[in-house]
Formats: structure tokens, sequence, C-alpha cells
């Protein structure tokens, strides 16, 4: 491995500017991607300009929505409380990325900027509706996340600018949302494809008479039989998918059929074919593109169920001791 | 066995401090001054002709002190169990981890700057990755000087008459398995540093388990090269793991020390992580054919089997795992009527050498799984087939093995109690249970003519114990140990043993960290030592005291009369005396401790190992029916080990083979394509991590072992033998799909799933 220069800006601008000054210079944040890519010899930058002391880039505010700074590392979003509850598929990603050690110092921007097809946050953040504010020479500009994926490795960013961070909506309480990361272990894993999902259903301000049907090791099937007699309306939902595009993706169609209408397992059926359906997994040595396929179906169905669940039992989201 | 103080505690392993403070000296940390970095160009292709190797830019770059490539290997030398081995490959490249190029620098950055530099122009030819394709007749020879790529190393065993037994047996069940590659994942990535004097003898820095037999490999090396009559020695550094891997001579140790011979400087090689996955061995691939029968109440009747090896391009001592094979084929349970033969196949893959095991988790894999369809076939319980035929004490086996100790029915009933096996089985509810046996070596095994022992004990004047062995320390803590036994008898403190075990020049012979033997032949050792100095100074204390020496009792450092407590006299005291009085004396002892085994004989008869290990393996697992992923709930792994004389870094040896069987079971896997490794790196080659760790209880069974130091049999291998039957007759259990080919991927169990429900209708 070859040397490099180090520089640590304390302020965007200082960065922006270092970067126009420069040749052959990268951005690095927590370095648990760009490091690798040196290492892999991917990537032979002469200088390395760091956002980590950069206090404009390390904020978290959580009135009228959630703002996340592009260099919060994935340990301090996986500790916060308002995050768990009310953006829960972006907790279930943030967890279950590396190592500990990996989510000390990694980033939920550099993830993000890396634009891998299985970064892991990049499905909750597209079921929350983020959007992305970008720092340039010029000044800021906002464009939603789904807009500033291009492609494999590929961001809309421009050449200087900085991600500075992430903008999500305020979501009710009627509102559940949850990831899943299919992977052969536990830890050290990317997903072998990842699925997130959002829903908003109209429980009709009464208590859900069937909130113990959650607390069985039921299987999928039996739990949604006993909701289907309690009408629960999806009013709202977003799904997307990891691993199984050359970026992540929404599954509108999917999105589209289960819009408006009465949760049943019947429905779940036909929205994990539709999902997998809009998805197109390939074979690779970290798994097989018929299997993908079909765990888009799985996945799909259990990522709504566990975002209808998280809004059934707001105080009691853990999930009965089952493999999924 | 009452009264022991040290054998039998839960002593912590003496070098865990060192290991914990980072203060332990790992081949990584060693420098020596002067040293150069060396470092290794492999082939392009799995399988080429070599056109054209211009090193001239490279031997250009400043600081690169020098550039070797096949053509600088002198008068032909070889390595390797059938010497088809050269460390630098010339004219033909036979699998992508062909060793083309090596070259020494000032620093390992410019080492690896030069490889860059080399020019290599190839022709590519078809290569041959599939041993069925290789042993066709007409196919192309990976080595064109053979006439076969079936090795000539013909493994057969045959006992009784195993055509009759088919025609009595009321059940008979018969398939197929295959085992996959897999590989060590030592934290430790392997290396060495070489070094000549002036005289040209050599030192090499190693991380060898076998420190002795690398000696010899190494003079034979220097003779070769021209330098007769000189000498070697082999000092270990710390050694993080060694698994099997570490057992033979490896390409980089012959590469590091021709480029010493060429720079005059120490050179020091380490592989990356990357050139670990690439360039040690894996575990032998292998397809296996199997037909088991017994009669109507269960009693095996016969075994037949056919194995086909991937021996890769060349020949490592890993050739002859077939033997060790042998030992659960011809002896896991009373088998009357025994047919083994398995062919070791060269293609363009990777060698094969030895992995933890030697070849007996890929047998048992077939018995096993095939013992529980043969019991479904006959209507008889997976446990109940396993009592039935379970070995016993005073056996002698097909292969003359003799069984002295043995707890292998009181392993199966521990499982079976601590699985609740009768309240979990034969549910199909997506959980179920399922459990397997094992036979190991567990007094050593004499695979080479000697499976002997040296060790040398020194006491000096201040009561302090200097245990000087041949056995290795890879992490197993066989220093604890070896501290425990002398302790027992000398009556000292652990603490105040000190063991000297990492250099060829001071300690006496070993054939090396292998066969789970260091406990049982090094431990026996060490014993014999223990009780030769421990009666010089009960003479000595005896004069001094002026009592007979069956009157003296050592304890806490003192010995004194058993008549008389009030006559005593303190350990240091004793050998001050011996020392310091006229016509003073040392107090050094030596012991060879070669156990009473034997090599097989041409028949591949011989009672290989003085005792054999047992054991049983019981899984309950959960399947997820939807995504085919397997959850372990609880995993008993109960082993008859003769008597712990350490039972926590027993459990150690037990969690840790358990959990390198559930990733050889569930998950590991080298993914070859045409010769080309495509998963060499941690992220994608699928090694359990801690949050993978099921409940493992650790059943520890004691037969008292007679020829044992204390009653004590090998268990470094066992814990990982019978892990992947177990798991798979589990699955079998809990969703009714038999997976026979490792490893059992969701995949694969999701695609079985499929095709039971559509046979279903």
């Amino acid at each position: 491995m070859k040397g490099y220069e180090y520089h640590k800006p304390q302020t965007v601008k200082e960065a922006i500017d270092l970067m126009e000054g420069l040749e052959n210079a990268k951005y690095i944040a927590g370095g648990t991607d760009v490091m690798v890519l040196i290492r892999q010899k991917k990537l032979a930058p002469a200088r390395l300009i760091s956002l980590r002391n950069i206090g404009d880039l390390n904020y978290m505010e959580t009135e009228g929505g959630l703002r996340i700074g592009s260099a919060v590392t994935y340990n301090t979003i996986a500790k916060n409380d308002f995050v768990q509850r009310r953006y829960s598929a972006l907790a279930d990603a943030v967890k279950k990325v590396g190592s500990l050690q990996i989510r000390n110092v990694a980033t939920m921007g550099g993830n993000i900027c890396n634009a891998a097809p299985s970064a892991d946050t990049a499905c909750p953040l597209l079921v929350l509706d983020a959007s992305v504010i970008i720092a340039g020479k010029t000044g800021e500009r906002e464009m939603s996340l789904d807009d500033f994926f291009l492609g494999p490795n590929k961001v809309a960013l421009e050449k200087g600018e900085i991600l500075k961070g992430f903008t999500m909506p305020a979501f009710g309480e009627n509102t559940g949302s949850a990831y899943f990361k299919h992977t052969r272990r536990q830890a050290m894993d990317l997903p072998m494809l990842g699925v997130a999902a959002r829903v908003t259903i109209d429980i009709g301000g009464s208590e859900v008479g069937c909130k113990d049907a959650f607390c069985t090791v039921d299987s999928i099937s039996n739990i949604l039989k006993r909701l289907e007699d309690e009408n629960l309306v999806c009013e709202d939902v977003r799904i997307a998918m990891g691993v199984v595009a050359p970026r992540p993706i929404r599954a509108r169609k999917a999105e589209e059929a289960l819009k408006g209408k009465v949760i049943s397992e019947k429905l779940f059926e036909e929205i994990g074919e539709i999902a997998a359906s809009e998805s197109q997994p390939r074979d690779s040595i970290r798994g097989e593109a018929w299997y993908r396929r079909d765990m888009v179906k799985v996945l799909t169905k259990r990522a709504i169920l566990k975002a209808v669940d998280r809004v059934i039992r707001p105080d009691d989201t853990i999930w009965p001791d089952r493999l999924w | 066995m009452d009264g022991l103080k040290f054998v039998g505690q839960r002593v912590p392993k003496k070098d865990a401090p060192l290991k914990a403070t980072g203060d332990a000296v790992y081949i990584q940390d060693l420098k020596v001054p002067g040293m150069l970095h060396g470092k290794i160009l492999y082939s392009k292709y799995p399988h080429a002709r070599i056109v054209k190797i211009d090193t001239a830019k490279a031997l250009a770059l400043p600081g690169v002190k020098a550039v070797l490539t096949g053509a600088d290997v002198p008068n032909n030398f070889k390595f390797g169990f059938l010497k088809d081995n050269p460390p630098l490959k010339s004219g033909k490249v036979l699998s992508t981890r062909d060793e083309i190029a090596a070259v020494a620098a000032v620093s390992l950055e410019i080492a690896e700057e030069a490889l860059d530099l080399i020019e290599v122009e190839y022709e590519e030819l078809p290569g041959i990755f599939d041993p069925l394709t290789a042993m066709k007749e007409g196919s192309a020879l990976i080595h064109e000087e053979l006439k076969s790529n079936v090795l000539k190393l013909p493994w057969k065993f045959v006992h009784g008459d195993v055509e009759a037994a088919k025609k009595e047996s009321a059940f008979i069940a018969e398939d197929t398995f295959s085992t996959q590659w897999v590989t060590h994942c030592c934290l430790g990535t392997s290396g060495c540093v070489a070094t000549f004097d002036a005289s040209n003898n050599l030192t090499v820095y190693s991380n060898t388990q076998i420190p002795s037999l690398a000696q010899n490999d190494f003079l034979e090396a220097l003779k070769t090269f021209g330098l007769k009559k000189k000498r070697v020695r082999v000092i270990q550094a710390v050694i993080g793991g060694g698994f099997g891997s570490k057992l033979d001579t490896y390409a980089y140790e012959y590469i590091a020390i021709l480029l010493a011979l060429k720079t005059r400087k120490p050179v020091k090689i380490v592989f990356s992580r990357e050139e670990e996955f690439l360039a040690t061995s894996p575990r032998q691939c292998t397809i296996t054919k199997i037909s088991q029968g017994c009669d109507k109440d269960g009693r095996l009747t016969f075994r037949e089997m056919e194995m086909v090896l991937d021996n890769g391009a060349y020949t490592s001592w890993g050739a002859t795992t077939p033997s060790v094979m042998m030992v659960p084929i011809s002896s896991l349970y009373k088998v009357p009527n025994i047919k083994y033969t398995a062919k070791c196949v060269y293609t363009n893959n990777t060698y094969c050498q030895a992995f933890r095991g030697y070849g007996n988790p890929q047998a048992t894999f077939a018995i096993e799984s095939c013992l529980d369809q043969l019991a479904e076939k006959a209507g008889i319980d997976p446990h109940e087939i396993r009592r039935i035929n379970a070995n016993e004490p005073g056996e002698l086996t097909p292969q003359n093995f003799k069984i002295t100790s043995c707890g292998m029915k009181d392993c199966i009933e521990e499982v079976v109690k601590r699985l609740d096996w009768k309240g979990k089985r034969g549910k199909a509810d997506g959980r179920g249970v399922g459990m397997a046996s094992l036979i190991h070596v567990g007094g050593a095994a004499r695979v080479y003519k000697s499976d002997g022992c040296g060790t040398i004990i020194k006491v000096d004047d201040n009561g302090k114990v200097d245990v000087i062995t041949g056995s290795s320390e890879i992490g197993q803590g066989s220093d604890t140990i070896i501290a425990q036994i002398v302790a027992e008898v000398l009556g000292v403190g652990v603490d105040d043993i000190n063991i000297i075990n990492n250099d060829t020049d001071v300690c006496p012979w070993d054939v090396g960290a292998h066969a789970s033997r260091t406990t049982f032949v090094a431990g026996n050792s060490a014993l014999g030592a223990a009780e030769k100095i421990r009666d010089q100074i009960m003479e000595i204390a005896a004069k001094t005291l002026g009592e007979p020496v069956e009157a003296l009792e050592m304890k806490d450092g003192i010995i004194f009369s058993k008549n008389d407590k009030e006559k005593n006299i303190p350990f240091g005291k004793v050998l001050r005396k011996a020392h310091y009085s006229l016509g003073g004396r040392m107090l050094v002892a030596e012991n060879f401790y070669d156990p009473p085994n034997e090599n097989f004989d041409q028949t591949f008869r011989g009672n290989l190992s003085v005792t054999y290990a047992y054991g049983a393996h019981g899984v309950e697992v959960e399947v997820d029916k939807e995504t085919g992923q397997v959850k372990i709930l609880n995993y008993i792994a109960a082993h008859d080990v003769g008597k712990a004389i350490n039972p926590m870094l027993l459990e150690g040896q037990i969690y840790g083979g358990g959990l390198q069987g559930i990733g050889y079971a569930l998950g590991e896997r080298m993914i070859y394509d045409k010769g080309y490794l495509k998963n060499g790196n941690f992220l994608d080659y699928k090694m359990p991590t801690v949050r993978d760790v099921p409940p493992v209880q650790a059943v520890i069974v004691e037969s008292d072992e007679h020829a044992g130091p204390f009653g004590a049999k090998g268990i470094g291998e066992p814990g990982l033998v019978p892990t992947a039957p177990a798991i798979a007759n589990a699955i079998y259990d809990a969703v009714g799909v038999r997976i026979k080919d490792l490893p059992i991927t969701p995949e694969k169990i999701l695609k079985a799933l499929k095709e039971k429900a559509k046979q279903n209708g």
C-alpha cells in the first residue's frame, strides 16, 4: 500500500476548497470503504481529505422529522431511541452493519456515497422518503435520495461536492417501518438481499383486537389470517429492495398494489410476487438469482408485516423468537 | 484418582497474559537485523505454459536485491509427499497458486512493486477441474511424465465378505455424499524468516507445526542445493493457529531459503490474508459412494465405501488422509464386513493438505448420514441403532485396532438425555434433532516411523523447573497441560514450571502437533521425565534426611518424611545441596516416549493408536421453511477424553472444534471456478462469527485410559468430526429433506423442500 497525504479540514468550506486545490484527492469519512479499496489497489489517491472533524456534518435533529449529518456514525444512530421508535427501518439497518468496531467509525454518508447496490441504509432511507442535502462551492442543494443514486457506485455529486446530510419527514403514530437484511451469518456480512418497508395503516382509533397474534411463534400466514378480520387498511406504503438491481430500488408496482387495500394473506402473496417481478437479481458467488428472487417474496411480506406490527404494538417491538 | 492437585484443574493458559497484552511475538512481529522482505508472484492461469519471464525491470527497481524464477531452483529440487512440487515453477504452471517468481527487497512495499514489474508471457492450456473428468480414460495428464492422473497410492481396505453380507442383510441404505474445500482460517497467517550464517548453516524462524520434520525437509533441500553437511535450526515464533495447515513444508519456505542464499541476508516472507486463502492447502473435497446394511434387529452387517479425492495439482502429506478416513470406516460401530477404496486424483485445482480430523470428517459425514437412512429403512430410532452397534472396551476391530477404554455409549446417552431426544424427535414441524458419533485416534497415530516425543527436565538451584519438550504450542495449550503434569509429579506450582518448546537446537525430537497426540505423547514423555527427576531428588533428600526414599513425600515444594514430619527439607535446598557439594551434580533428566502403537501393514491393518477417542454430538435445529435458513437451538458435544487434565482448555477444544464443524456443515466453502479462487477473503468465505455461536454444551466423559498420562486421551480434532452429519440428520428430522452435499446452504434446503412439495403434489 502506498502512502498518502492526510488533510483534516474543520469546516465544509475548507474541505471543498482543499478538494478544489489538490490533485488526485479523495474525501474520506469513516474509511471503512475507502481504506479497503486502497488496500485492494482499486483506488490510489495521493491525498485523503477527512470529513471527520467537521461539526457541520455531525448533527442529529428530531424535531418535525429527522435530520442526520452525513458524518454521523452507525452506532450514534443505533443508540438513538427516537430513531428506534419512529424510524425503525433505519435502526434495523444500522445495527446490522459489519461489526461493532466498524459501526463505531463508519458513517451513513459514506454508505450512501459509496452507492453499493447492497448499501444497508439505502433501502430504509428510500422507504422513509429521505432527501439529501448537498454542499458545494456555490451553496447547498437538496434532492430526493431516489434521484441521488445514479447507478452502481455512482451518485449525483459534482466534483468537490460533499453530501452534507439527510432529511426525513415526520410520520404519525400509525406509521411503522422495518428492514430485513438477508445474510449467511449474523455479523460481518453484506446482505444477500435487503428489503425495507414502511406502512401507514388506518387502525380506526381503536385497539386492534388481534394484538396477541404477534406475540405467538405462529407462521406469517396464520398471523395474517387473524389480521384479516380487523379490516386494516394500508393507507400508504413504501417498499425498497437492495442487491436485486444495479442500485437500491423502490418496488413501485408492489406499493401501488397494496395502497388503500385491506391487509390479507392473499394480498400479501400478491405483493411478494409483484415485488419479485420488479427485481432483477443476478447470479454471483454471494447468491443465486432464483434464490434472491424467492427471498424478495418472503422478505417483502415479512418486512411489511413487521412494519404493521410496529404500529399495532409500538411498545412491544420484540418479534417472536422465530428465525424471522 | 484422588488427591490430584494440578491435574484436573481449570488452570488458565500459561501464555494467556502474553497474548492478551500483545506481547507475544508472532512471525509477523519478528525482525532480524538486516532482514529483507520477500514476495511471491503466482500464476495468472490455472494451466499454462510459461513462454517467457522477464525480470529485468523488477531487478532494476531500487531496493530490489534479488529476483528468482524456476530457472534459479538448483538441481530440479522438488518437495512434498511425492516430491512433485518445485518451489518455483518453470515450463508449465498447473494451478493458480503456482509460484513462478519471487522478489527480495529492502521493504515490503518495494517487493510488492517489483512483482508488478515482472513480465510473464503465458500460453494458456485447457485445464481439468473435476477429479471425475481427470480420471476418465484418455484424459489429458496434469503431470505429463506420469501415466495417469490417479495417484499411485492404492488405498484399499477389505475385511470379511461384503458381497455375501449384502445378500444376508435385511435392510440396505446406499447413497452418494460429497464435501467441499474448506480452509483453516488461522488468524496468524503463514510466514518464515530464513537466514544463513557465514558457514551456510541455516536458521528458519517459522510457525510450523512440525519443527523436527521441517528441519529434516530443509536439510534435504540444502543437500539438493549442493550445501552438504550443513546444520538447520528451526525456531518457532508464537503460532497463531495451525489446525493442520502447517503440517507440511510449503513452497514459500524454500523460496525464502533460496532468496536468503542468493542475497546473503535474512529474508522474511509473511502471507497476506489473500495469500493465506490462495496459497495454503485446504481440506480435500470428496465424493463418496456408501452402502451400509443391517439385519432385522438393526445390527450392522457391512459397510462399503468408494471415495474420490481431489488432490489438486501437487501432493502433500494430505494425500494420506484416506489412511485416517479408514479409522471410522473400519471401526466406527461394530461392522463385521468392510470394503473401502479411495483414489486421489490430480487436477488443476489447489492442492490439499491436512486439516483437523485428517479425512475423518469427510468419511463420518457419509457414514453417519447414511446410518440415519438405514435406521429409517429398518424402522429403528437413530439413537437405538447407534446404541445397538456402539463400540465397547475389549473389541478388536477389522483393522486390528485394540479398543481399550471406550465411553461411546456414555456419550450417546448424554446426548439423548440432554437433548430431550425422545420428547423432540420425529415432530417434523420445522424443528428437529439429530445425532452422530465419532471415533478418532486418541493415543497418537503411527503415521511416520516414529511417533515419539522427547523431554528434558532440568531444575535450578531455586527450585524452578525447566521442561524442554519437543512438542509444539500452536494455541491448543500444550504448554499448560505439560506444566500441570510435571507439577503434579514434582509437587511444585504450575507457575514454577517454564516450558521451552520452540527451538530444534535445544528441544528434543518430536513428530509434530498432529493426530490429537500432544497431550498423550508429549504428556507421557513429560510424565516419565518428571518421574525420573523426582527419583533423583528423592535420592538426595533421603541421604540428607537419613530416611529411606520410600518414606519420603513431596508436597508444596517441601520434601518430608511420612514417619516424622519434623524431618523435612525444601525442594530448592535439595537442589543446592546436589549442586554445591564436593563432586556436585546437576539435576537433569531426559525421557523419550514412543507409544506402543503400530504402523499399518500392507493390508492397512495395525493398531494405529494406543487408544481411541470417542464422542457423540447431538443438535436441535429449527429450519425456516420459507428461506431454508437453519438455526441451531441447542448443541451437545459429549466426548470420551479419558481424563480431563484441564477441563477449561478441553472445553475450549470442544467449542472450537464444534464451531469449526458448524462452519463446515452450514456455510464455509472455498469457491473455485475453473481453477480460480473466487472468495479468498473473510467477507465471502463465511467463517462463523461470534454472533453465530449457538448454545454449546461440552460434556466430558471420563473413561480413564490406563495408557494415557493420568488417564488422558487426545481431544484436538474430535470436536469437528461428527458435527456436519449431526446437523444434517437434525435437518432431516425437522423438515424431511436430506442434504448430501456440504455445505448445507439455505439454497440447497429450499430447493429440496420445493422438490419434496412437488413430489407430494
